[in-house]
Order: C-alpha cells, then structure tokens, then sequence
C-alpha cells in the first residue's frame, strides 16, 4: 500500500504546475490545458482520500468533477472560437479591452 | 333644515365661478362676470340667511348653538389624541357682522367692475376669477373656526391681493408695489405664525372654542401675552398699521375696484377682525391691549397727516383708511383695557361698529373715485375741479360719504367715530397714556374732516381744470352700486336703534345700551360729542375757506421754511418709502452678498474638493485594471496564498 502522502505530493505538483502554466502562457489553449492539470490535481486528491477513509462518496466526486470539466472544456472551446473570429487571435496578452 | 347649517356653502360658490372663470372664462361674454355677480349674489343671500337666523332670539337655544356659537366642523390633521388640526366654520355675531359687509361690498363692486373694467378686453378673465376667488377665501378667512384654518385663508387673500394689485403688471410701478405689498404683509404674516406656534406649543389647541374656555394663570400667561403680541403683529401687517403701513397707498396701482373691495372694505378689516376675533386672549393681558392702542392711535395720526397734501385721488383715500383702521385699533385697545378693568366693553362694539361704518363708506368713497377716474382718465386731484356740474349723481354720493367719514351727524361716520373717542377717554381714568392718544385721536378727526373736504371741493367745485373738460357720468351699472352704498353709508347707524341695538347684537361679554333713548342720552348728554362735532366742522370749514372760497390761499401751508419742511416730509411719507428701500438695499442686499460669498466660497468650496480628491484618486487607483486576465489570477493566487499562510501560522487551520 503506497502512504497518502505521495499522492498529496504528486497532487501538489501537479497544482502548481497547472497553476504556473495557468499564469505564465499566453497561448489561451495551453491555459485551457493548465486548468485542466489543476482540475486533475484535484481528482487524484479526492480518490486518495476515498481510498485512505474507505469511503466511496470520493470517488464519486471524482467522476462528478471529470464530467464538469467535459463541459468546461466544450463551453472554454467555444469562447475561444470566438475570440478568434473577432478578434483574430488567441494571445492572452493582447485580450485585453475589458481595462480602464 | 336650518340656514346656518349652510354656512359652509357661503365661501364655495364665490370659489366654485373663480374656477369655471378660470376654466372657461376665456369663451364667455364679458369674461364671465355676469358669473361672478351670480355667485356673489348667491353668497350674499345665503349670508343674509345666516345673519337673520344669528339676529333671531332664538339662536342660542337652536341646534349645535352653544354660548351663542354656532360651530360645525371636523378633525382634518390628527397627530395624537391630544395633538390635532380641526376644520369648519365657527359663526357668532362677529361673523355675521362680517358676513354681512363682506358679501353686501363685494356684490356691489362686481356690479360696478362690469362698467369699470369693461375696457379690459381679454384681461377681465383674470380679473373675475381672481376677485372671486379672493371673496371666497375672505368668507373662509371670516368663517374659520380655528388659527390654522384662518392663517391659510389669511395667506390666500394676501395672494389674491398680490394677484390684483398687479393686474396691470406690464406697468413696472403696479409689479413693483404688487411685490411691496405682498412682502411687507409677510412680515406681519411671521409674527402671526410665531404666535400660533406659542399658542399651539402653550395650550395644545388652536380652536377658538377651547382656547377662548381656557382659564390661564402662572407661567402661562407671560406667554400668553407674547401670544397675543405676536397674532397682534400679524394685524399690523395686513391692516397697514404703523410701521408696516407702508404698502397700502402703493397698493393703489391696482383698479379702483380692487381698491375699493380688498384695500378699504374687506382685507384690510382682517387685522381688525383678527384682534376682536381674538379679544378674549387679548382682554388677558393688558400690556398687549396698550401696544394696540398705542399703534392705532400713532397709526390713525400719522396717516392723516400724510393724507392732507396728497395730490393723488385714491392715494388720498388710502391713508384714510389706514388712519381709519387706526382708530378700530384704539378702540380695540382701549376698549380691552377698559374690560380688564372690569368697567364694560363698550370698545369692542364701538371698534366693530365703526368697521361696518367704514366699509360701507370706505367702499362708497372708492367707487366715486372709480367714477371720476373713468370720466377723467387721470388720479391727480390738481387736473380737476367742477366736475359737480356734470357728474352730479357722484358728486352727491361722494359728498355723503365725505360727510360720513368726517363724522358729520347724523351721517354713520359721526355715531361710531365719536364712540371709537368716547372709549379712549374713559380709558384716559387709567393712564395718561390713553389720554394722549383722544388727543390724537380727535386730531385725527380734524385733520380727516379737513382733508376729505378738500378732495372734495378740489374734485368737484372750483373752475374745471384741465381732465375735467369732457367729463360725463357713469354709466347706471356704475352709479346704482354708488347709489345703493351711500344709502348705507348715510343710514348703517339705523342699527344702533333696530331691534335690541347694535351694542346688544355684536358685544362681548357684556351688552351695551339696548334702549334707543338709554343711547341716544348716552350720546348727546356727553359734552365730548360736541367737541367731535366742533372739531369735524372746523375741519369742513377750513376746507371751505381754503378750497373753495380761496380765502385763504393754499399757499399758506408752503410759504414759509418750517411748513414747507413739513409739507416735503409729508410728501416723503415721513421717509419711510425711501427707509424700507435702504434697509432693503444696505442690509438685505449686504447680508444676501455675505451670504452668496460663504455659499460659494465655503459651502461649494467643501463639496467641490471632495470630488476633486475623489477624482484624481481614482484617476491613480484605477490603472490596477490592466484587463489581463492572468494578472487578475495572479493577484487571486497570491492572495489565497497569503491567506492560507496566515491561517496556518495563526492556527486556524490545526
């Protein structure tokens, strides 16, 4: 049996890596796949600690948070097709109209 | 049904044809008047009604009666239990006096206004609705039965006289003195709201029926006095007492109907009314009553003196009247120290008889004026002369009037101007105070004698002067009305003798005389009668001899420095015109600039630096929105983090 606290450390990495490419890259997709890592940070936690409690309503939640973020995804997909109709690109640097 | 259960009837109809007039008058045959006249005539029968029922005998055992007032009415504001506004219609014998002038003057001066005003074209609109309404809220003010309800109407007949003061409002001299006349009486309307405030504040109630009830002692009295002080100055103002007496002979600008009606027969009586209307406050406290016979005295001088060299018709019978409602005043005054006293209350009745005397004369003299203006097309007195010859019916009325108001037996005038005397002199056994102003009263009646005589003889004696060339009469319309008052003039003393007298209808607490052989003896037996008739002669002879016969030439009264000083300071209204446009110009001009600069500088001056720091600020804060989307999450992420820490390092999280 692995201890918990590998996953909570792979769970951990895997956030702040998420978090980085999230802040750091202007390429909209590759935010889009950013948050996705974060969201996934999040799943491993959940059914660690469903296996740790021996509880089931984790892994539950698990599969609840893996649908969202389907439709996270198509929705954030959508907004970016946009984007590039109107306004010809997908830098995150150059959307930036909504300001004083 | 009994009529005086409709006496609150008798101010709707003059304020119903005010508003279809003011509505509809446009469309109608001479701007609606013949409406006007109906709705006077409507109230006049309905107050003659009212009148009778009140001079029956039986009135004070008929329904809702109570100590001889009628009273009607219902909560309008309720505050608390306690604290409460009321609404209705208080009638007793001063409201039917009033009642009676009120509705006889008025009917007679629409009448005449059709002729008067007939030139007015499209303007006549205007005049109908706005005198109608002024007589609809007089009825009110007269019918009120408590000191909110009379202070609301009291402001709507200073409106309306406003209103027709400046009917003629392109004129810049009628705006201007519709402006002074409106203003001027605000002063006195302050100082009647002050003391309803004292009395409302003191006594919780502003009814007459409760206050007058109210037995007042201690404390209470002190403010009380200061009460009835204040009510006292709003009389001042609305019956042009001295010192804000000023805006009446201004007030001539307007039609000399309007003159005749609202600033000698009607408005004007409201501070008189006001003061008898509140005699039993004002009999509780006689440092007030000596304050009202004092200015009334002072008031009745000083305006006859200034009457003597007026050159101007009207302006002439202003200062008449004012003198006149001077002399209603003293005998308030004296009358109510007399009562306290406790040696009767002759006063009170002589000052209301005195009332309905000079309305009816006041009136008479007015719409004579109205008549020769007509035919002369000009207000100067010096322009005429002769107009006897062809304006007889005028003259005759005129020369009735003259006679009354110079208190020349057995004309009205003399009956109650010498009872007005007869009261200040018994007062005299009080204080010196009083004795001094018989003088000036009696000095009053030379000089009103005198200067009524000499409008007279000026108007229509002599040789014609230069306006007097084409004079005609009036037309019927003009001269009934002239006819009608001066038989009231010549014979309203009748009711002194009617039935139990006017000292037994319209009298307060106590009855006067009821035998017309107890008056008549109480009249001629006293030797002051015959110094008031000795005196109103001299004057009417002076007049002759100056006016008329040119005896002596009325040069006399410029020919040397010290009377021609008089005569320019006479002229000069005793400097109070250009007083009151000083105090206006330095003081409230001034104080107003003060006023402006602290509004501007400091006021402004505080809210427009606010926002400029506001501005500015915001102008810096605001470049934090740089619209980058992972700059927001990074201050997000980092705050979180912050958090987090926090939350650990202090334990929240263990």
């Amino acid at each position: 049996m692995i201890p918990i606290e590998y996953f909570l450390a792979l769970s951990a990495i895997l956030f702040a890596i998420g978090a980085y490419g999230a802040l750091t890259r202007r390429n909209t997709i590759v935010v889009l796949m950013s948050i996705e890592i974060m969201l996934n940070a999040a799943n491993i936690n959940f059914v660690a600690f469903s296996s740790f409690f021996n509880d089931a309503s984790g892994q539950v939640f698990a599969l609840f948070s893996i649908a969202v973020a389907a439709a996270e995804v198509a929705v954030g997909l959508a907004i970016l097709l946009n984007l590039l109709k109107t306004s010809d690109t997908i830098d995150l640097e150059e959307v930036n109209t909504l300001r004083w | 049904m009994q009529p005086i259960e409709l006496a609150w009837l008798i101010p709707v109809f003059p304020l119903l044809a005010a508003l279809i007039l003011g509505i509809l008058g446009r469309k109608m045959k001479e701007g609606g008047g013949y409406i006007a006249i109906v709705a006077a005539a409507a109230s006049l029968v309905l107050s003659i009604l009212v009148v009778v029922q009140v001079l029956d005998g039986s009135f004070d055992g008929a329904d809702g009666v109570i100590n001889g007032v009628y009273e009607q009415s219902g909560t309008w504001i309720s505050l608390s239990p306690t604290y409460k506004f009321e609404i209705g219609v208080y009638v007793d014998q001063l409201t039917a006096l009033m009642l009676m002038v009120v509705s006889i003057v008025s009917t007679l001066v629409i009448i005449y206004s059709i002729s008067y005003m007939g030139e007015e074209g499209g303007r006549k609109r205007r005049y109908y609705t706005e005198i109608s309404l002024f007589v609809g809220v007089m009825f009110g003010l007269v019918l009120a039965n408590n000191y909110l309800e009379m202070f609301i109407f009291w402001e709507l007949v200073g409106l309306c006289s406003y209103l027709l003061i400046g009917f003629w409002y392109h004129k810049p001299s009628a705006a201007s003195a519709a402006k002074k006349a409106f203003i001027v009486t605000r002063v006195g309307d302050i100082m009647f709201m002050i003391g309803i405030i004292i009395l409302f504040t003191t006594f919780k109630t502003l009814n007459f029926r409760d206050l007058f009830s109210m037995e007042v002692s201690g404390s209470d009295l002190g403010l009380l006095t200061l009460g009835t002080f204040f009510i006292f100055g709003g009389a001042i103002g609305k019956s042009a007492q001295f010192p804000l007496h000023d805006w009446l002979p201004d007030a001539m600008e307007g039609p000399t109907t309007v003159s005749a009606l609202i600033h000698a027969a009607t408005m004007v009586k409201a501070g008189v009314y006001l003061v008898a209307r509140s005699f039993p406050l004002f009999v509780q406290t006689p440092e007030t009553l000596i304050v009202v016979a004092i200015i009334g005295g002072v008031t009745a001088f000083m305006a006859a003196t200034m009457a003597l060299n007026s050159p101007n018709i009207k302006r002439v019978l202003a200062y008449s009247t004012i003198s006149q409602l001077g002399l209603m005043m003293l005998a308030l005054g004296a009358g109510g120290y007399l009562f306290y006293n406790s040696m009767g209350s002759e006063g009170y009745t002589a000052s209301m008889f005195h009332l309905m005397n000079h309305a009816f004369f006041k009136a008479l003299l007015f719409l004579c004026a109205g008549s020769v203006i007509h035919a002369v097309g000009t207000e100067d007195i010096r322009l005429m002369g002769g107009l006897g010859k062809t304006m007889k019916v005028t003259s005759f009325a005129m020369l009735i009037g003259a006679l009354s108001i110079s208190g020349i037996p057995p004309f009205s005038g003399f009956w109650s101007k010498d009872e007005v005397l007869a009261t200040v002199w018994s007062a005299g056994s009080l204080s010196w105070v009083f004795v001094l102003l018989y003088v000036l009263g009696i000095a009053t009646a030379f000089m009103t004698a005198f200067y009524m005589f000499r409008l007279w003889f000026m108007t229509f004696k002599g040789e014609p002067g230069e306006s007097s060339k084409h004079s005609h009469e009036s037309p019927k319309s003009m001269t009934l009305p002239l006819v009608i008052l001066s038989a009231f003039a010549a014979v309203s003393f009748l009711v002194l003798f009617i039935g139990s007298g006017f000292g037994g209808t319209v009298y307060f607490e106590e009855h006067g005389s009821l035998s017309i052989e107890g008056v008549l003896s109480g009249i001629f037996s006293d030797p002051l009668t015959y110094v008031s008739i000795i005196v109103a002669a001299c004057g009417v002879g002076l007049a002759y001899l100056v006016y008329y016969q040119k005896w002596i030439s009325s040069d006399v009264f410029v020919s040397s420095n010290v009377t021609r000083a008089v005569y320019s300071l006479l002229q000069k209204r005793y400097g109070f015109t250009a007083g009151y446009d000083a105090f206006a110009e330095k003081i409230v001009y001034g104080f107003s600039r003060v006023v402006d600069w602290f509004d501007l500088k400091i006021i402004d001056g505080i809210v427009n630096g606010i926002s400029f720091t506001l501005t500015r600020t915001g102008d810096y804060i605001r470049r934090m929105q740089t619209g980058r989307a992972q700059s927001y999450a990074t201050v997000i992420i980092a705050g979180i983090s912050v958090i987090l820490v926090l939350l650990y390092l202090l334990g929240g999280l263990r």
